[in-house]
């Protein structure tokens, strides 16, 4: 090996891999081109006393990750809510599910007792099928040419565990993975604000729509990574920034080094494999193992001359499919709205963890429909927090900060641009938080709009995709990000993916690069740095 | 009298099953509720000296072992070759493609050069992926809870078929498996009037639109169609799609099965957890050793065996497996032939299929009206006009126009079908007329076959034409209810044998031959 391992991109999966790396006595080098470490995990002050999540408002570390990093005596500290989710029907109420299987069922009596019933056993079956899953994100995926006797016990494992399931439960796991997620609310449940809010869990970052198969495999994926059915969002005290600043904090303290302000331009490559980085200043690091968390695409087609890449290798990444469909609103509040449905004494509860705009399937699906002709929905689906209800330092006294995840915004807009419609996808949003919260608009002090194309300006995520490339079926587990390089090597000898792009895909859980890390050790100690092409 | 085995539906699965168990010396009866046999298979003359293949309009998934066994053309089956799709579009520009390759390279190159050259490498690539899936149709598929050493072993078949591939041909089967009809195209062409022609085969008979995921496997399952060892060809039986049916009761019956027609069946008789025989709407009962119904798991099980002799997880299978049919079918009498604005006169194009498929975005709207309960206003349309090849069909000078028409959902959010039938109708008339304004002023007689009426008349459960959705979770060892994809039910010898079994719809006649031979096998 050639010089310090480089480590392109300093989010939460490049620390992941870094500290791993540097704890085997590699002391990795972390170039990020933004200008402080965490990328998609960062708090950022929209008003002067308001802070709020500058991207994703939620983490789902890994608990073997966690427990690695000891991310709890660094101070990190990730609030569960009570209640995980909520959503206002079309009469006016409000759906606010708890966490707790009973008080769910509690809360569903007075819609439909029939689905009150079933809430148990559906969160049974559920969670049973998602364990299955867990065994799944939590190991490489297999390679299909020449499994190696790992990838065989790994496969093995996770047979026997599937079988473990019983025959009834084992069919429903290969008959959801490729189901449309509004089918499957459906076989379970009558009350439409229910299935909103299952639904809400399939779509996130897809382009699809909850009638759109495959959507059902993403449910699935986010219940296994929250340990949910309707998700369990962590909420990290002080923002996600907090949980960046300790990881890369534990990435320094095992002897990696991050440089930030750093933003890669090429990746060195000779017929040896990779060589090195170099940046946009015109140095250049040499090495003989560089490992990258940007997506994918960026990887091959922006960062590496085509002379180094076989054409069909590089033709299944332009298919890749990254299509971004998510905005980004920050609203700082001057007080809490009056909500709709909401007349209790303690509103805030119901309203601290995730808030579901879109309050049937096709409310959801017609807000889909637009993404299909490159128009963002003018009555969109939200994902709305409000992080200081769990952590009021987040805004002065009284006041509030909202996260609100918008979609359906398409990166390529059929008309305009997305600079000149910033603005409109901004109102748009609050027009649709108004239809549920009336006050809204006069509560707000301060606005912070980030459009698909802002996410890639500011992230470095090709065409806006949060997830590094869609969680569509033919682009998960031992296809992720193509099939036969699903296990973090490449093409390249010397060169790994880490990052959201490669199994179990994105969210900020660190597995990627946890995955990563084990690979790349694996492959040192063998002595054989990768296959080459 | 006894038979050993009566077959509930006379449609072209349950005749093929039928022969297969005629030939081998079974004492066989079918019953057939219509007054004629076929099922969605069928011709019938609705308008005096006007033929239509009411339903199912064009073949090429017909197994050519059925053909072969069967000895089809012998008993009258013909098939004539339809030539050609031609897409007419609202800018007065068209897309023609024919089976005349250097006609049809020219042809794209008009609209694309590079579209023209990706469109053989994208035939050939087909082509060997429905040479790959051809053993999987042919066979039932294996149970991957069992673990009996045949199952085992079908599933280690598969998974070393699947190893051996190349790794492009390992990524189009897992994307025709998992990709929508259109993320698959735009991966080989730039065209948008010829991706929305060819991914129209993606969404035939399902509740799905153009960019859904899922739709790529519908598209690759009209790829196998194979007529004479050609895949991917279509043709017009000689007569009707009731020829196809009339061929294979006679081969049946020159086995010596008894077919009857006008013989509802109303119940299975289940003595004991095993299948005894079944009882007619007359009351008449009829035993047997083994009853095999083609009709869909709903019909077959809810209906006609009744959920107190099923267990409790099976009939649950049952009922949450999807129908939601989306298709209808408008039959045209014409006193002259329609006249194309953009490709005025009475061509060649007009022999073969006639696609009103003018752009992705046209498609995906279609299926966004119904997705909320309403017909599509502009729906996809697949027009044939048999007459042009087959003049026995009508009188002379005259043609039958059959349309296929897709938006159109059994649930409507609005009224009925019998009450939406004539605005569906002219929905149906004006789209093509935008393009043949000639259509109004020859229209003799109209039948539209709305899919309540594929449902009342035909038994097709909410109209779906594939006996239930060809969607991932429905296909393959889930079809049509996980665990019992080999046509056996929890029944003892009560056989499944319709399009809700594997490998699926369309006039393939697997599911029949596949039940017959697991039936000889027991």
């Amino acid at each position: 090996m050639t010089g310090r391992p480089v480590v392109i991109g300093a989010g939460p999966n490049g620390l992941v891999c870094a500290t791993l790396l540097a704890r085997a006595g590699l002391r990795p080098i972390v170039l990020d081109a933004r200008d402080r470490p965490g990328g998609a995990a960062a708090t950022t002050a929209i008003a002067s006393g308001f802070r709020a999540p500058a991207f994703a408002h939620s983490v789902a570390i890994r608990p073997d990750v966690a427990s690695a990093f000891d991310l709890a005596s660094r101070g990190v500290r990730v609030m569960y809510p009570r209640i995980p989710a909520a959503v206002h029907t079309g009469d006016g109420r409000l759906l606010a599910m708890p966490a707790d299987v009973a008080q769910g069922a509690d809360a569903l009596k007075p819609f439909s007792t029939r689905d009150a019933e079933r809430w148990p056993d559906f969160c049974a079956t559920a969670m049973a099928i998602a364990s299955v899953v867990t065994r799944i994100l939590d190991a490489v995926p297999p390679s299909i040419d020449g499994p190696s006797g790992h990838d065989l016990w790994t496969l093995a494992r996770t047979g026997r565990q599937a079988r473990r399931l019983g025959r009834a439960r084992f069919y429903e796991l290969l008959r959801w993975g490729p189901m449309p997620i509004a089918d499957l609310a459906a076989e379970w449940f009558e009350t439409p604000a229910l299935a909103a809010l299952i639904c809400s869990r399939g779509v996130l970052g897809m382009h699809a729509g909850p009638r759109s198969a495959g959507t059902a495999a993403q449910w699935l994926l986010q219940s296994a990574v929250e340990g949910h059915p309707l998700g369990l969002p962590g909420m990290t005290a002080g923002g996600p920034g907090a949980l960046a600043d300790a990881l890369a904090q534990a990435a320094v303290q095992a002897g990696a080094e991050i440089r930030s302000g750093a933003a890669v331009t090429r990746i060195e490559v000779d017929e040896r494999g990779a060589r090195g980085v170099t940046l946009q200043d015109g140095t250049t690091l040499e090495s003989s193992t560089v490992v990258s968390s940007a997506d994918p695409r960026q990887t091959f087609l922006d960062l590496i001359d085509p002379v180094w890449l076989a054409p069909s290798f590089r033709q299944q990444l332009r298919n890749y499919r990254c299509r971004g469909v998510l905005a980004k609103v920050n609203l700082a509040l001057s007080a809490m709205p009056r909500w709709t449905g909401l007349d209790g004494p303690a509103p805030e509860e119901a309203l601290s963890g995730r808030l579901i705009v879109g309050g049937t399937p096709d409310d959801i699906e017609r807000a889909f429909d637009c993404v299909k002709y490159g128009q963002m929905s003018p009555r969109p689906w939200l994902e709305v927090t409000m992080p200081s209800i769990l952590d009021p330092d987040l805004a002065p006294a009284g006041a509030h900060v909202m996260s609100v995840y918008m979609q359906w915004a398409p990166y390529e807009l059929r008309d305009g641009s997305w600079d000149d419609r910033r603005d409109e996808l901004a109102s748009t949003v609050i027009r649709r938080l108004a239809e549920v919260a009336p006050d809204l608009p006069s509560r707000v002090v301060a606005v912070e709009t980030m459009t698909p194309r802002d996410l890639e300006r500011q992230l470095g995520l090709t065409g806006g995709q949060i997830f590094h490339g869609e969680h569509a079926l033919d682009q998960l587990y031992a296809m992720r990000p193509v099939l036969g390089w699903a296990q973090h090597r490449t093409p390249i000898a010397g060169l790994y993916l880490c990052g959201s792009g490669t199994h179990p895909g994105g969210g900020i859980t660190g597995a990627p690069g946890a995955h990563a890390a084990r690979v790349i050790l694996r492959a040192m100690r063998k002595g054989n740095r990768s296959d080459r092409v | 009298m006894r038979y050993d085995a009566i077959v509930v539906g006379g449609g072209h699965n349950g005749l093929v099953a039928a022969a297969y168990l005629a030939r081998a010396g079974r004492r066989v009866l079918v019953l057939e509720r219509r007054h004629v046999v076929g099922g969605a298979a069928v011709t019938e003359e609705v308008f005096p000296g006007f033929r239509f293949s009411v339903c199912s309009y064009v073949v090429s998934l017909l197994r050519p072992e059925i053909i072969r066994e069967l000895d089809l053309p012998r008993h009258g089956l013909e098939i004539l070759p339809l030539d050609g799709t031609f897409t007419p579009m609202p800018d007065g520009n068209y897309l023609w493609r024919t089976n005349d390759h250097g006609r049809t390279f020219r042809e794209i190159s008009r609209h694309s050069r590079l579209d023209a050259e990706a469109y053989d490498e994208y035939g050939r690539a087909m082509v060997e992926r429905a040479r790959f899936v051809k053993p999987i149709i042919d066979a039932p598929p294996p149970d991957p809870w069992s673990m009996r050493p045949r199952d085992l072993g079908r599933l280690l078949f598969l998974a070393r078929r699947f190893r051996g591939l190349g790794s492009t041909d390992r990524i189009n089967q897992i994307q025709l498996m998992t990709m929508s009809a259109v993320d698959f195209l735009d991966q080989w062409f730039e065209t948008d009037v010829l991706k929305a022609t060819m991914a129209a085969s993606g969404i035939i008979g399902t509740f799905l639109g153009v960019r859904s995921p899922g739709t790529a496997y519908v598209l690759l399952h009209h790829y196998m169609g194979e007529i004479d060892g050609v895949f991917r060809s279509w043709g017009l039986p000689r007569g009707g799609t009731g020829s196809i049916s009339n061929a294979i009761a006679s081969a049946a019956r020159e086995a010596g099965a008894e077919i009857r027609t006008g013989a509802a069946v109303s119940g299975i008789l289940v003595r004991n957890g095993r299948a005894r025989g079944v009882v007619l709407a007359s009351g008449e009962e009829i035993g047997a050793d083994v009853v095999l119904s083609s009709l869909d798991p709903r019909r077959t099980f809810l209906q006609l065996v009744g959920e107190r002799h099923l267990p409790a997880e099976f009939a649950a299978g049952v009922q949450r497996y999807r129908f939601r049919g989306s298709s209808g079918k408008v039959n045209l009498a014409l006193d002259a032939l329609p006249d194309f604005t953009c490709l005025p006169g009475p061509g060649p194009h007009l022999r073969g299929a006639i696609s009103i498929s003018p752009s992705v975005d046209y498609m995906e709207r279609a299926f966004d009206e119904a997705k909320y309960g309403r017909f599509s206003r502009r729906p996809y349309i697949d027009i044939v006009i048999p007459s042009l090849s087959d003049p026995t069909v009508a009188p002379p000078g005259r043609h039958v126009m059959s349309c296929f028409v897709q938006y159109a959902p059994f649930h409507l959010a609005d009224g009925s079908w019998d009450e939406q039938r004539e605005a569906f109708g002219d929905a149906v008339v004006d789209t093509i007329a935008e393009y043949a304004p000639n259509l109004k002023d020859i229209i003799l007689h109209r039948q539209v076959v709305t899919p309540l009426d594929l449902d009342r008349e035909w038994g097709l459960s909410e109209g779906n034409i594939f006996q239930g959705e060809l969607s991932l979770e429905q296909l393959f060892f889930l079809r049509p209810v996980p665990g019992w994809a080999q046509y056996r039910t929890p029944i003892d010898s009560l056989v499944m044998c319709g399009s809700a079994t594997h490998p699926g719809g369309g006039i393939m006649g697997a599911p029949g031959r596949n039940a017959a031979l697991m039936v000889l096998n027991r």
